[in-house]
């Protein structure tokens, strides 16, 4: 089992986790789910998703929410959305970093994510060693 | 003692024994269709419960019977049956609320799972339609072939019931199979594709595959088994043919049905939930207990799934608050309410 927080994945099944009392909106918690395996090549060019009814049906939420999901990766560039084909997993160009705004930002939000944990009481030990696992899984990738 | 009396008592203690086991079948996280704690059905709380249910349900069966025996009163006797079930399950539902935990919030799809399909490919369910339509074809080109009268309705003894044979009858016959061949394929497209997958993955995901499966077979068998007896009226075979039709069908049904509730609800009896995170699997089966009226019918209007699984028995029923639901049901009941109406 590969535990890539709120998915999982081991041999045929690929589980993304939904959190119902999560602030975080449900079609954002497909989106960010989908993102890392997409990223961490979990899913490749040409894999196909479910159809958005279907995973609509076993969420229990609105169709448009798992559309908007789709649209959003679709316009990252991630997914090719057909009338009858469906969801398409594409191969995705990484855009060159050179812009020095990407890297701010991402120092930002991640120190405004550590601060946010702090203050919720998770330990500093806790959130350097899911840093160093992360690094870890990125220099191995 | 008639045949027929013994049939029925038979019958009733049938139901009742029915009714005495369904409650044991439901997932393991839900009592009288209230989401519990997995191992709150062993605890005294939940025994209390489920005796003082059995004690209603035999009650209501020994009465049904008295009334049978002695008074010859197979309505009477029903009713008492099925009035004393409905009242057990309600109130029994009504005490298990005070247990109710709250479902899991956190919900789990497999990105990955295997598509399924109807057994054999749509043509295999479509054949029965198209074979009754070729039936009505044919009648219609050779109508001085068909018998002056034909049955419509058969009994322990043999057909007990016939009609006059014109266009609107045959037609009406026709068509009171064939809608119920579309409701056959309905459900199980239904099942298939807007039914929601409880669990997973592992042993639970295989087991609730294998028991949708079940019962998309045993409607396409069922579909076949319904085209004989428009067969019958056209070709009109002996009383011994549709005696055989009617026992292999009692005996399909109940070899279905013995193994549907070998496995529980959703096979879930074969297996023990288990997260694929390690974590514990989420509870419940991701419908709102607020959302089923007396844990018979389930009404979310914010649900998507037409068909749901049951909370109590073995099975699946509608979502009433779906307006699709609706929109099926019309189309599919239409050709039944046609077809009665033509035969009477």
């Amino acid at each position: 089992m590969t535990p890539l927080y709120n998915v999982y994945v081991q041999d045929t099944v690929m589980i993304l986790r939904i959190d119902l009392q999560s602030s975080i909106p449900v079609y954002r918690q497909i989106v960010d789910g989908l993102r890392i395996l997409l990223v961490n090549g979990e899913m490749k060019a040409g894999d196909q998703l479910p159809p958005v009814r279907r995973l609509a049906l076993d969420l229990g939420v609105h169709f448009n929410t798992v559309a908007e999901a789709y649209r959003t990766l679709e316009r990252e560039g991630w997914l090719e959305i057909g009338r009858r084909s469906g969801a398409r997993v594409v191969s995705r160009a990484v855009p060159e970093y050179a812009d020095p705004e990407t890297g701010e930002t991402f120092q930002r939000r991640l120190r405004e994510l550590a601060a946010e944990m702090q203050a919720r009481g998770f330990p500093r030990d806790r959130i350097a060693r899911e840093l160093r696992c992360l690094a870890e899984s990125l220099e191995r990738s | 003692m008639s045949g027929e009396m013994i049939l029925f008592v038979a019958f009733l203690l049938l139901i009742g024994g029915l009714s005495h086991i369904v409650p044991g079948l439901t997932r393991p996280d839900l009592f009288f269709a209230v989401t519990v704690a997995p191992e709150f059905r062993r605890t005294t709380g939940g025994q209390r419960i489920l005796r003082r249910f059995r004690a209603i349900v035999w009650s209501s069966t020994l009465v049904a019977i008295a009334i049978q025996l002695l008074a010859g009163m197979p309505l009477a006797a029903g009713l008492i049956l099925g009035g004393g079930f409905l009242w057990a399950l309600v109130s029994s539902h009504g005490r298990a609320l005070a247990y109710a935990v709250s479902p899991s919030p956190i919900l789990e799809v497999d990105l990955a799972a295997p598509r399924e399909g109807l057994p054999g490919g749509p043509m295999v369910a479509a054949l029965p339609v198209l074979f009754l339509g070729g039936l009505g074809l044919w009648a219609g080109l050779h109508w001085d072939r068909l018998p002056r009268r034909f049955p419509v309705h058969w009994g322990l003894h043999g057909a007990d019931r016939w009609v006059a044979t014109t266009p609107a009858t045959v037609a009406g016959f026709l068509a009171l199979f064939a809608g119920m061949c579309l409701l056959s394929i309905g459900v199980a497209w239904g099942l298939l594709h807007w039914s929601r997958r409880i669990s997973t993955s592992g042993e639970g995901a295989a087991a609730e595959r294998g028991f949708r499966r079940r019962i998309v077979q045993l409607l396409i068998v069922t579909e076949y088994f319904l085209v004989l007896p428009a067969w019958f009226t056209v070709f009109q075979p002996s009383a011994a043919a549709v005696n055989v039709w009617g026992l292999a069908l009692t005996a399909v049904i109940a070899a279905f049905t013995v193994s549907l509730l070998r496995g529980g609800q959703g096979g879930s009896r074969a297996t023990v939930a288990a997260g694929p995170s390690g974590r514990p699997a989420p509870k419940g089966d991701r419908t709102p207990d607020a959302c089923w009226k007396w844990g018979l019918l389930y009404v979310n209007p914010a649900d998507p799934s037409i068909l749901i699984e049951k909370r109590f028995g073995v099975g699946y029923t509608l979502n009433f608050g779906n307006r699709w639901t609706w929109v099926m049901l019309a189309l599919v009941l239409v050709p039944v309410a046609a077809g009665l109406v033509l035969l009477r």
